[in-house]
């Protein structure tokens, strides 16, 4: 680039007066945005100087809401929390009022809870690796990824009759049992899955455009990492083995082996070859809980859950989802319907607070990149 | 770390002020009054509570008060603190926890949006999630969301008149 | 010319120039790439090989300024309100906007959620609805089949209405936007004081005082 004699960057350029800084909107309505969010970016020349997030637009005012539903009914309002990955806000909110309730999932239920869990994961995996090919410019990855996650949408239509917002989990275990062959089906579809696989390692993972790009862009330590609230894949792929599956087990995970990949170097490549070991690691665990289904009931009898009624106190849950840390804090005052619940969504350290060291400094070409490797989902920042 | 533990190491530092309760399931509660809230906080982040999840906030009307809650955990420990201040209802306020961990700073900022409790030393508590908003704080328990919904979003509710009918050429 | 196809509003009779204009406007569709709320995760499943928009001449566009569709997926928060009919009026003529799922209709889930808006054709014109949380593939694409023949029969005609009421229309956004009043009642914020502020950190212990400067770099 042209600069003028004695003038080495564009920042000193700005000092003096001699070239100015514009304000650029990036999204909510922009095709490198993921989802209704936006960055006011202040630039020189393509360069990020300052940001400033604008959060609020999928604002909904979640927690209010679930104040004035019942226990149960609130189930239904739970997965738009967070849209690809659905499943673990249900089993989050689940958990935490079953903790308040003092009851035991039936093993089946929980059995059924982690199957239903993985395949979200998988399925919104194969959205983040999509949303990151198409951030880098390579739409067909992102095509032949939709289609994969469809056929896990159509287990999922199978076994709870929705594509998207299953609503399959409900204090006390999950709605129903499974229909004829369905784990069968869920067994063939990981098949397919695992077949496919090396095609998209083709396409995006040993692709250079990919790892030149990704490679070295917005490193973070273990330490900072883990002082600033990130978790999940973006977390272990700064070496960390912290995985909340192990960590704090939940639903079938104390009884089955999960191990933690970790891909270490704490760069964009390494989120992104993170999530491809995320991947493979879910199938195995997946297919370790279809090798051994318990019988039995799926859920606990609570009685109407409509007239639930839940003793007073508080409690915490979390659910490793695939983006990382999904927690509820539920208060109840022994009343039908909740006190209080807040909701802890796994994007907002790096969406609202990692942007300000990441993102000056970094080409606007890179911020769609960028996002798409710490996998930010605005609903769970604004809720 | 046992809760013993743990607890006797907190009572040498705090005292009476710090009162923890094992809640089960590797989660311990610690109550503290406002002016104790941040040393105990940095306390925790220098005995391995590295991970602030969030902070959330709770309205009792019925105390007068306000409760915040922090949640921390430990990566070593594997065990979930629950930190709870409470803070007075009518003037709501609480020093920043944002030299310890900077993304608490977005964390208060939504705090004071949405219950309306103010961070001493936050840099930043702008309206982040509400467009043109004078009202009270969404998530206080007086605050009725139909009511305002209602009133706000209907034309009933903004007292203006429907369409009139068209002449003839525009559907309706 | 021009001014007699723009305002020949929902013409049973409509001119052939006019039908035959309408045939290209509904097998080119270009929709704007605005994902405004959940329902954007039934769009890539329809846009992509399983059911494959582009085979009914529609595809993604990026800029609203070159887009004939606007969709409307799923609810719309106030703020969102705003950036949409920004968008809206972006677009040039032809434009069409479809409302994705239950919430534009009537709220559907956040019906007295604080910051959802309810009725969406208060504010913008709405030529076609979609219901359902959410609805799936086929029904978008079902829908996308009736906005065509609505569009050559003439009957899509939102952005003249639009541009015929823009009085009624802006007056119900500027209600909703441009609020100076509380609604239910108004809130004061006691720390809006310097003084109260700064008599706070007077009485701050000593230890917490130590952290007042405020940390630009985070």
């Amino acid at each position: 680039m042209y600069l003028p004699d004695g003038y080495t960057t564009l920042e000193k350029l700005r000092e003096a007066g001699e070239y100015a800084d514009y304000d650029l909107f990036f999204g909510p309505n922009h095709p490198g945005m993921h989802g209704n969010f936006g960055y006011v970016l202040t630039m020189i020349g393509t360069e990020v100087v300052r940001v400033r997030p604008n959060a609020g637009q999928l604002h909904r005012g979640f927690e209010k809401a679930m104040e004035n539903k019942a226990w149960a009914a609130n189930v239904s309002l739970i997965p738009r929390v967070c849209v690809p990955d659905p499943d673990p806000n249900e089993v989050a909110y689940c958990q935490a009022v079953e903790k308040l309730l003092g009851c035991e999932v039936p093993i089946r239920g929980r059995w059924m809870r982690s199957i239903t869990l993985e395949l979200s994961r998988l399925g919104s995996l194969y959205m983040g690796m999509g949303g990151l090919a198409g951030a880098l410019g390579h739409y067909s990855t992102m095509y032949l990824m939709m289609i994969e996650r469809d056929l896990i949408l159509d287990r999922f239509e199978a076994l709870t009759g929705a594509r998207v917002y299953h609503i399959y989990n409900v204090p006390g275990g999950v709605r129903n049992d499974a229909p004829e062959g369905w784990f069968d089906s869920v067994s063939r579809l990981l098949d397919h899955l695992e077949a496919q696989m090396p095609e998209y390692d083709r396409l995006l993972y040993e692709n250079h455009v990919v790892w030149d790009r990704l490679q070295g862009m917005a490193p973070i330590t273990a330490e900072e990492a883990m002082a600033s609230g990130v978790t999940g894949p973006a977390l272990r792929a700064t070496g960390v083995k912290a995985d909340i599956r192990v960590d704090a087990p939940y639903a079938a995970y104390p009884e089955i082996q999960v191990d933690i990949p970790t891909s270490g170097g704490g760069d964009a490549l390494a989120r992104a070859v993170q999530v491809r070991l995320d991947f493979a690691e879910s199938v195995r665990i997946l297919r370790r809980l279809l090798a051994r289904i318990p019988d039995g009931p799926v859920h606990a009898d609570l009685g109407n859950l409509a007239k639930l009624k839940v003793p007073a106190g508080d409690a915490y849950s979390k659910v490793e989802s695939s983006k990382g840390e999904f927690g509820y804090y539920v208060v109840s005052d022994g009343g039908e319907k909740p006190y209080r619940v807040s909701v802890r969504g796994p994007s907002l350290p790096a969406g609202l607070y990692l942007c300000h060291k990441h993102l000056p400094g970094m080409k606007i070409d890179d911020v769609a990149a960028w996002m798409a490797s710490f996998a930010i989902c605005p609903p769970d920042i604004d809720r | 770390m046992t809760p013993e533990r743990f607890s006797s190491q907190l009572a040498r530092f705090f005292g009476d002020d710090a009162r923890f309760t094992d809640k089960g399931g590797a989660q311990w509660e610690l109550r503290v009054p406002r002016d104790r809230c941040l040393p105990l906080l940095s306390f925790l982040r220098d005995h391995s509570f590295v991970h602030l999840a969030f902070i959330s906030a709770v309205d009792w009307p019925r105390d007068q008060e306000i409760e915040l809650v922090y949640h921390v955990w430990s990566y070593e420990h594997r065990v979930h603190v629950l930190v709870k201040t409470r803070t007075e209802r009518e003037k709501a306020w609480m020093f920043t926890a944002h030299r310890l961990w900077g993304q608490a700073q977005a964390y208060e900022q939504e705090i004071h949006e949405m219950m309306g409790v103010f961070f001493l030393g936050n840099p930043d508590l702008s309206p982040l999630f509400l467009h043109n908003w004078h009202d009270r704080p969404p998530l206080r328990k007086d605050f009725d969301p139909k009511a305002y919904s209602l009133k706000a979003y209907t034309l009933a509710g903004l007292g203006l008149a429907p369409e009139q009918k068209e002449d003839g050429d525009v559907p309706s | 010319m021009e001014d007699a196809v723009l305002f020949n509003l929902r013409d049973e009779r409509q001119s052939a120039w006019e039908s035959v204009l309408n045939y290209f406007r509904k097998r080119s569709m270009w929709m704007l790439y605005y994902c405004t709320g959940c329902g954007a995760i039934e769009l890539p499943p329809s846009m992509t090989s399983r059911y494959d928009m582009e085979r009914f001449g529609m595809g993604p566009m990026a800029t609203p300024r070159q887009a004939d569709l606007l969709l409307i997926t799923g609810y719309l928060s106030v703020k969102t309100l705003k950036r949409v009919i920004r968008s809206y009026e972006q677009m040039q003529e032809p434009k069409y906007v479809v409302g994705f799922g239950s919430c534009p209709i009537n709220g559907g889930i956040y019906w007295d959620a604080y910051p959802v808006i309810n009725h969406l054709e208060l504010f913008i014109p709405v030529d076609m609805s979609i219901a359902g949380c959410m609805p799936r593939p086929q029904a978008v694409l079902d829908a996308f089949q009736k906005l065509m023949d609505e569009i050559q029969a003439g009957k899509a005609v939102g952005y003249k209405r639009y541009r015929k009421h823009l009085d009624w229309y802006k007056r119900n956004q500027d209600a909703v936007l441009a609020r100076t009043e509380a609604v239910l009642e108004p809130w004061e914020d006691p720390f809006s004081d310097a003084a109260l502020v700064e008599s706070l950190w007077n009485d701050a212990p000593a230890e917490v005082k130590e952290m007042r400067e405020v940390r630009h770099d985070a």
